[in-house]
Formats: C-alpha cells, structure tokens, sequence
C-alpha cells in the first residue's frame, strides 16, 4: 500500500461515481434493471418499474466494474485487492453522497422533473432500493463490498496461469480452423466465394417472405441506407466533396415520386415506375444545381454550403408558401402503391425491390469505381492540383460525381416515399443527412461491405433494440467514440487486393542496408 | 516552340508576375531560377493552364494556349510536374503512372510507355504495387516525373525537382532531366538550386518580384557577380 495505489484507486472510484451519477439522472439505472429483469426472465411492462433484486444486480456488476479498473497492472496482490477497495469505496462515496440529495428531494417531496425529466420518485425510491436513508449506506457498502470484488476477479482472470490457458484456447481454435481448412477439397476452396455468395442468394429470396412485416420494415430502412450511403460515397469516398446535404437530394426523389402519385395536391397518377425514374432525373438535376455554385469550395467550406441547402430544401417544403405545389408541412399523403406485372405492392414486395434496388447500385457502384472515371475521382480527392496537371477536367469530374450520388439519393428517396405511402417535410431532415454520413464513416469509407454493415449497425441495430430508444442517441455517441479508438477506419475498412504485403517489399528492406544505398534522403 | 510575351497574373489584388517575356526553343533546356516568391510556380502553373492570365499570352508551336484549360493543354503535349513531389500517395505506383497516361487512351501505348519508365527508373519496377506515399523523396521525385512523362510530352515543366532531396539523390536526378532532353523532350526548368540548374541548361532567366532582372546563356548568367553573390553563395 502506497501513494500511488490511494490515487489510483480514489481516480478510478471518483469517475466511476460521477458516470454512475450521470445514468441515475438520465434514469439509465431503471432502463438497466429492466433489460437485466427480462434477461432473468421477469417481465416488466411498459411504464411499470424492476423489483429491487434487479436493481441490486446491475449496481452489483457496476462496482465490480468499478473496482476492477481501479486495479493497475503492476504491484502486489494486496495492493491490488486494496486498490479494488479503494476504487470501490470512492464510487460509494460519491454515490452515497449523492444518495443523500435524491433521499432529500425525496423527503421533502421537491419534484425536479420540470429540469431533470426522468428523475421521478419512484424512480429515486428504487436506486435507494426502497430502503430510504438506509438505502445510503446500503449503497455505500455495496460499492466498497463489491469493489473488492472486482479487484479480486482482476487479480484472479490477469494472473499467468488465465493468461496461459487463453492463450492454449486461442492455439487450439486457430489449429483446429486450418485443419478444417486443409479437409476441404479444392473444389470447395476455390469455388468457396461463389457458394457463399449462392447461398446469400437464396437467403435474401427466403427470408423476406418468411421473417414478417417487422422485420421487412427494418431490412427495407437498412437498404434504403446502403443506397444513401452509397450515393454519398461518391461524392465524399471517391472524389472527396465533403457533403452534407444529402438529404436534399433524398427529398428530390421521394416528392417526385409522391407528387406525381397521389390525389392530392396534384391529383397525377403516373404510377410508380415512370415517376420513380423523374425522382431519380430530379435528384441529378439537383445535384447538377447544387454543384455549379460550390465548384470552388473544398472541405469544411463544402460542408457548410451543402449543410444549408439540405436545410433550404426542407424549410422551402416546410413553408406555406410552396403549400399548393409540395403539400407544405402536412406533406404528401395516400400516395399510389406500385403494381407489378398486375401485382399490387406488399411488405414483402417491397424487400424484394430494395434488394434488387441494393444490388443494382453496389454493381454500378464497382463498375464506376473501377473506371477511368473513378480512378479520375480518387486523384481528385488526394490532389486536385496534380490531378489537373495530368489532364483530368477537375471541375467536370467533380460534378460528374454529385450527380452521380445524387441519383442513388434520389433512387433511395423514390422507393422510400412509396414504400411508406406518405412523405412529409420531416422525412428530409438534417438528421437524415447526419445518419447517412455515420452510415459511411462508421461503416468504412469506400467500403461496401463497411456500408452495409455501418446501416445495420446505425439504422437496423436501433429499430430491432426498441428497449434503449430513449438511450439511442447515447449508445449512439458511445459507439462512434469507442470506434475511433478501436477501429479508426471503419467497422470494415477498404483493403486494396493489388497492394503488395508489407512484409515482402518495404519492410524488409528497411533491415537489409545493403538495399538503403541511396535512399539516405528525408 | 513556347513564347510568353507580357505575361501579368495576379492572385486577388496581389500582382504576381509582372510583364513576363521569354521563350524556349525545340529540343532547349531552359531554366529559370529565383528566389522563395520571385513568381516561378505561378509562371509554370499559368503555362500549363491551372492559372490564367489577366494580361499577355503564352505561345505554344504558333498557337495562342493562355486561355486553354489545363487538360487542354496537356493533350498538346505541355506537362507541369509540380513542385514538392506532388504524387498520388494512397495510390500504387503503377496507378500513378496510369494516371500520368490518362489523356492516352491507346492501352498499348500505355504498356509500352510504362516498361520504357520501368526501364529508366528501375527503383519503381521494384516498387510498382506499393502506395506512393511509402516511398522514400527520392523515389517519390522520381515517380512525379515518370508520371510527366507517361503522355509522351513534347515540353516538361519542372517545378523544383531537387527539393528537399540529398546531394547525391539531386544529381541524379539532373542525371535523368539531361537524359530525358537527350531523348527529345525540351525541359523549363524551375529551380532554387542554381548551381545544379545553370550547369546543365542551355539558357537561363533570372526572376525577382515578378519581373524577368536577367537572361542569357546558361554559362554567362553563371558568370555574372549579381547572380553570384546572390545564387551561388559566392
């Protein structure tokens, strides 16, 4: 026991406390209790509050958390335990404290919901595990207990023999893949993509059918993302325009598709098929519009101008003043359901078309990407200068590539409207544009598969874990922080086959000097 | 082949070059030398067309080029290599140069024109799927230029190709700017490295603030005290 063993442990307890504060006032802890409650099997319905004995576990697991950080990695086992100790008697400390006001409040029956919405007296009387003033010290005590937990599980799970027997778990898995591996015939290593891809197939062709509209609903949000997210990667990932309105050229599509579809404000009924290619030919021209005046703009600049036009587009929706024309704020509504070879639209329907929809565009998306026209996009986003100087038209490739994303947008858009009947100003907001652009950072830039699975991640991810709506935007928040220390690239970042391992050519001619002569520059 | 008569570009209302006059003949290697904003970059950015000029013209095989846009010009056979190995980083070495090539259309062509750089600049053979950005400068400068002169170019603008490189690495590359004249590519060449620069041009011209103060052969201007004290270090 020592100076810095007290610091530590005291550093670690105080942040555990203020973050334990922090949930307490968003009422995470009740949220937390709840989601433990179900997972145990006791239901709780909605509105209602968890029995106490859940409440006890989730305050359980976070001082032991607690007091398993506090834990550092050198020192005693004393120390340790003393450190887990200290961690958890902080974090009691602090949460006792703080107890003390909400028993207070409690008391006194001051509510405080007019500033902090969930704090509610039911809410308090369950952190205070019903106990009231003694459910102060009952917390203290159950941090500073379980503290020491924690710093006992930390002693117990870094010693060598664990760290020895994980890494005889990690051999064994690795050996017993390549042994899978080697039993393969070569038929099935070579044609191995092509049967996962077969078998994608016929998963994306049962599934839809089978999985209910719910889940239709939320694979079609998902896909009309991966879409959006596409369409943006063109303008941001291949020629580097930093774009942020792209909800403005989503609305294009989806108007076009509802105004020219549903009785009112227009009475038009061009069915969806014909209308679906205007949205698309509207978003173009949008992107073409966009683009002329903001040629010269590069950067955070771009960003800004796009930003205004996105929120321009949807304040002109908005108003009275375009009322008769776009439907104003009560937007557009019945608008007419697609018909297939006869067939009227159904969920299921629906899935099939933003599969075919998905499909299209990541097939057209390779093919650009591929191109000379792609290859002129990237130069242009690494240095536009030297790209100029090579005889790429900058100024023409630049808007090539906004009126390229802009008809994925508007393409997302037009399916969008239709699939949801109805579009309304409030479909078009900022916020879309902020979620495509999580979609395509989160994801990976330049990346499909990153894409694909950031739109899971972002828009399918939420819907299906209705339980932390509320919290979406902090799960959210703490997803995009953890990312950019775990994964700074991207959940699937793009690899370059063509790129030659490092092992073979730089790196081993750094440690051969005979190969350095005449590279002592730099 | 290239006469700039009255040359006037300004950046807003700065004047940056004021009332340039030159011209360079078929098969020349010409260098213009000068000081940190005596105006060079901006003299070969508005030859090559990514700055225009607000007065006078640049003359190319008897044509007016001024108001071409840059790639334009580069179809004609004018290549700028800017300065501060502007290469693609984050692309390999072979996409570099495909980029060089890209007013060529002929894929044969293109064939033919890399193995010739792969011939001349043997390092990037070796080096051909690696990211740009991994080389070393002097690789990096080398790829700059064989990335100029993938379009075959009749006229090479060189903007400082000794920068920032090592003694040895900087007379190799004048080594190779005198092999690519050999061959028939007329150079201008702009340079800080006046020593290097003037001991393998035929002309020079002297810029400062913008103005033309000197021309001459390569060997008088070398000669001359003004020069000297101020280039040479003499």
């Amino acid at each position: 026991m020592n100076k810095e063993t007290i610091r530590t442990g005291s550093q670690k307890g105080l942040l555990f406390g203020i973050v334990m504060i922090f949930l307490v006032l968003i009422n995470f802890h009740i949220m937390a209790a709840t989601m433990i409650s179900k997972v145990l099997g006791t239901n709780v319905l909605r509105g209602a509050f968890p029995e106490v004995r859940f409440m006890i576990i989730f305050l359980v697991i976070f001082g032991m958390w607690a007091g398993w950080s506090a834990v550092r990695r050198e020192g005693s086992t004393t120390n340790k335990l003393f450190e887990g100790l200290i961690g958890g008697m902080t974090t009691g400390l602090v949460v006792a404290l703080f107890g003390l006001i909400l028993f207070f409040l409690l008391e006194t029956q001051t509510d405080v919901r007019r500033y902090l919405t969930a704090l509610s007296f039911a809410s308090i009387d369950i952190f205070l595990l019903g106990l009231r003033g003694m459910g102060i010290l009952t917390l203290f005590g159950l941090f500073t207990l379980t503290g020491v937990l924690g710093g006992a599980l930390a002693v117990g799970l870094r010693s060598q023999a664990v760290a020895n027997f994980i890494k005889k778990i990690k051999t064994s898995i690795r050996n017993l893949r390549q042994r899978i591996t080697d039993s393969l015939p070569d038929n099935v290593k070579k044609y191995g993509k092509y049967i996962f891809y077969l078998l994608l197939l016929v998963l994306l062709l049962l599934l839809p059918a089978r999985w209910g509209s719910y889940n239709n609903f939320v694979f079609g949000m998902v896909g009309i993302y991966v879409i959006l997210g596409i369409g943006l990667n063109i303008m941001l990932g291949l020629s580097g325009q930093f774009m942020i309105g792209i909800a403005a050229l989503f609305a294009m599509g989806a108007y076009s598709v509802a105004l020219l579809n549903s009785p009112f404000p227009h009475g038009l009924m061009w069915g969806f098929w014909p209308s679906l290619a205007v949205g698309v030919v509207m978003a173009v021209i949008g992107g073409l519009l966009l683009g002329l005046p903001i040629m010269r703009l590069r950067g955070d600049y771009l960003g800004i101008v796009t930003l205004g036009f996105g929120e321009i587009i949807r304040i002109l929706l908005n108003s009275d003043l375009l009322t008769d024309l776009t439907g104003g704020p009560r937007g557009i509504q019945n608008i007419q359901q697609p018909t297939f070879l006869g067939m009227p639209f159904n969920d299921v329907s629906y899935a099939y078309l933003i599969i075919i929809a998905m499909a299209v565009s990541i097939f057209l998306y390779y093919r650009i990407e591929n191109s000379r026209t792609g290859r002129a996009w990237l130069s242009i986003k690494e240095d536009a200068l030297v790209s100029q100087a090579t005889g790429v038209d900058v100024q023409k490739y630049k808007l090539l590539a906004l009126c390229v994303g802009a008809a994925f947008a508007g393409l997302a858009g037009g399916i969008f409207a239709a699939r949801n009947q109805f579009t309304g100003p409030n479909d078009h907001t900022l916020m879309v544009s902020i979620n495509v652009l999580s979609v395509v950072i989160v994801g990976g830039i330049n990346s499909i598969p990153g894409i694909i699975l950031g739109s899971f991640a972002l828009r399918g991810l939420p819907e299906l874990l209705r339980e932390l709506e509320t919290y979406r935007l902090l799960v959210f928040g703490a997803l995009l922080v953890f990312m950019m220390i775990v994964r700074p690239e991207g959940l699937w970042p793009a690899s370059r086959p063509d790129l030659e391992e490092k092992g073979n050519t730089g790196l081993k001619e750094d440690l051969d000097p005979e190969e350095n002569e005449g590279r002592s520059d730099d | 082949m290239l006469n700039v008569t009255d040359l006037n570009v300004y950046y807003g209302a700065i004047h940056a070059l004021k009332g340039i006059s030159f011209n360079l003949q078929e098969g020349e290697i010409v260098t213009l030398i000068g000081a940190n904003g005596a105006g060079k970059s901006t003299l070969l950015n508005t030859i090559s067309g990514i700055l225009h000029a607000k007065v006078g013209t640049v003359e190319y095989l008897g044509e007016i080029i001024s108001d071409e846009p840059a790639q334009a010009i580069v179809q004609k056979g004018i290549v700028h290599v800017p300065e501060g190995r502007k290469i693609f980083a984050k692309m390999t070495v072979l996409e570099n140069l495909e980029m060089g090539a890209y007013t060529v259309n002929d894929r044969q062509l293109i064939q033919d024109k890399m193995e010739a750089m792969f011939e001349r600049f043997p390092v990037l053979r070796d080096r051909k799927r690696q990211l740009g950005g991994t080389l070393s400068g002097g690789e990096q400068q080398m790829l700059a230029m064989a990335r100029g002169l993938m379009p075959n170019p009749k006229l090479l603008l060189l903007d400082e190709p000794s920068m920032g490189l090592a003694p040895v690495l900087v007379e190799q590359i004048f080594d190779i700017i005198q092999d690519i004249n050999h061959h028939g590519t007329s150079v201008l060449l702009v340079e800080q490295n006046a020593h290097m620069a003037l001991s393998i041009a035929d002309r020079a011209y002297v810029l400062e603030t913008g103005k033309i103060v000197l021309e001459g052969h390569a060997n008088e201007v070398m000669n001359n005290p003004m020069v000297i004290s101020a280039y040479l270090g003499g």
